[in-house]
């Protein structure tokens, strides 16, 4: 069965953050992404989830003005994707799945060319660099070769390149892939305290655990916009109900068939866990159950991981 | 949008930085150099050391049938391999930018470096400059060594039957010093834009090299007598290689677009 889901809807534009209307790329007769609307605001950190090869990169790479959209547009921070290039790469952070580090170059030489290409000053882009790099447990390792370094301290370095310009969007494909737990929740606690300066963070994971704790909306794309909305919403959808029953559970699903919202039902433990589209079912559920006879011992609402809620998604726009 | 200089500078730096420390590339790029300037020092010492062989009068007469009799036939041997040889010359500022812009190109590629490279603000065209002039400046500073050392070799070496320095001559001055950075150019805009087409620094590698091969089987004409090298010869090449030259600086940027080598390479 399928469950309503939050739809895709036009908010009010941003005045900062990323605003994408329509947006849509196709290489030759393939079509990668099609009609993609939605908004993120400053300060926010927003999920962009779905399968491998769903559009994900190709939306972020639109978004990054790498890529040109076939139809739609977006502005991001003000500025077109379609027509300001080179002013949208100047507020826009890319961390790529790959570091993309210079191995023969020293950290410190990696982040002066970024610098360089910025124009930054570097009197005044070296310390928030060193800022980072010493968060990050890169301090003194300034001088080494990148080639010598660990997977998990090229993510680091990539990150810290990310942030030198002082980016007021960021874009970040899998900011904790090949980090130690500690380093992870160092990366964390970053992109938290970036979006409380009030910079628009999205946020590309196949860590659903990390993007429930990051980020407060999600969009869920396979081509097209599958579901948007607060990652509350989106476990709320799968909201279920477990109900424990005196006696045989099994002989009241027939009962709870015969609700007009028809329910999922399923036998857990002795227990029913009733699928609910709305939370405001439960009571009619128990109505139900009370009606058919049923003494109930307890109702217990339970909201259903990200990763249950996003699975389902996919299944569901398969079938 | 328009042009930044620091930003195709930045390029140029790191590039240049890269090439520093690339010490494989630097050993490939010091062979060429070292054949180009060693190979006609041995030639002019043959024919220095055995100035009356009765030989050399034959070869010579063969390329100019019209040579004086008291003519010497080794000083008319030594000019003519120094004219033609200049041509096989040419091959060293073609092949150094094709080693050196390859890796550059194909190599952002390779490393997966192109992605946040081009996520900067710098342009195609930009880029186009910063990597050219990190694969023009070395290639240049070599030739000019290289030739450098090739005249003292020569002078050297020539000097007990010249009895005066034979380079730098005009021919040379011209070739090195005008003709040798088009060459060095075209080979650029070659490897730049045979880069942006295929993935791997190696392949573009083998595939610009091939350009060097016009340029061999020239001097081929000229060591067979069917061509006839001098001051106006290598000019219509320069003249022709400049034309190249901005078509393929055009390409170049055209090629480099950030959509085609994202969404091909990306």
């Amino acid at each position: 069965m399928r469950r309503p889901l939050p739809t895709p809807r036009a908010e009010a534009p941003a005045e900062g953050g990323i605003r994408v209307r329509g947006l849509a790329k196709r290489f030759g007769a393939r079509t990668a992404v099609e009609d993609l609307t939605f908004d993120v605001r400053p300060g926010e950190v927003f999920g962009l989830l779905g399968p491998n090869g769903a559009g994900k990169t190709t939306t972020v790479r639109m978004l990054t003005g790498l890529l040109r959209p076939s139809d739609g547009d977006a502005h991001v921070w003000g500025h077109s994707v379609t027509h300001d290039g080179e002013s949208l790469r100047k507020v826009v952070g890319l961390l790529t799945e790959q570091p993309g580090l210079y191995d023969r170059l020293t950290a410190r030489e990696n982040l002066r060319f970024f610098m360089k290409l910025h124009e930054l000053d570097e009197a005044t882009a070296w310390p928030r660099a060193r800022h980072y790099l010493e968060r990050f447990g890169l301090g003194g390792r300034e001088d080494d070769a990148c080639g010598s370094f660990s997977k998990g301290m090229r993510q680091k370095l990539a990150i810290v390149r990310t942030l030198v310009h002082d980016p007021r969007v960021i874009f970040l494909d899998e900011p904790t892939s090949g980090l130690d737990p500690e380093s992870a929740r160092t990366v964390r606690d970053a992109v938290a305290e970036l979006a409380s300066e009030g910079r628009t963070i999205v946020l590309c994971s196949h860590n659903l655990a990390e993007v429930e704790r990051l980020c407060e909306r999600v969009a869920v794309v396979r081509r097209r916009l599958l579901a948007l909305g607060p990652v509350r919403e989106l476990r709320r959808a799968g909201q279920a109900l477990d109900v424990r029953v005196e006696g045989d559970a099994e002989a009241f699903r027939p009962a709870l068939a015969r609700l007009p919202f028809a329910p999922n039902v399923l036998l857990e433990g002795g227990r029913l866990r009733v699928m609910l589209a709305d939370e405001a079912q439960a009571p009619d559920v128990v109505a139900c159950l009370v009606g058919a006879g049923a003494r109930v011992h307890s109702v217990v609402p339970s909201q259903r991981p990200l990763e249950e809620v996003y699975l389902d998604l996919l299944k569901d726009e398969g079938a | 949008m328009a042009f930044r200089p620091r930003r195709a500078m930045a390029v140029f730096w790191k590039d240049s930085l890269d090439l520093r420390k690339n010490v494989g590339l630097l050993l490939s790029m010091a062979v060429l150099p070292m054949v180009m300037v060693t190979v006609p020092i041995a030639v002019v010492w043959t024919y220095v050391s055995q100035p009356d062989h009765s030989d050399l009068r034959t070869v010579a007469l063969f390329y100019d049938p019209t040579l004086p009799l008291g003519a010497s036939a080794a000083r008319f041997l030594i000019d003519k391999s120094l004219t033609d040889w200049f041509g096989m010359f040419l091959v060293m500022p073609v092949f150094i930018p094709i080693l050196i812009a390859s890796q550059s190109v194909a190599g952002e590629k390779e490393r997966r470096t192109l992605e946040p490279l081009l996520a900067s603000p710098v342009s195609a065209a930009e880029l186009v400059a910063g990597k050219s002039l990190a694969a023009l400046v070395p290639a240049v500073l070599m030739t000019w060594f290289a030739f450098a050392l090739f005249c003292v070799g020569v002078d050297i070496v020539a000097w007990p039957l010249v009895g005066a320095p034979l380079m730098p001559n005009a021919l040379w001055g011209f070739g090195v010093f005008v003709l040798a950075p088009l060459f060095a150019f075209f080979g650029n805009g070659v490897a730049v834009l045979i880069s942006a087409r295929v993935s791997e620094a190696r392949m573009a590698q083998q595939l610009s090299a091939l350009v060097v091969l016009p340029l061999v089987g020239l001097v081929g004409g000229q060591v067979a007598g069917v061509l006839k090298a001098g001051l106006a010869y290598y000019a219509i090449q320069g003249a022709v290689v400049l034309v190249l030259d901005l078509v393929l600086l055009a390409a170049s940027i055209r090629l480099l677009d950030r959509e085609r080598l994202i969404s091909r390479w990306g």
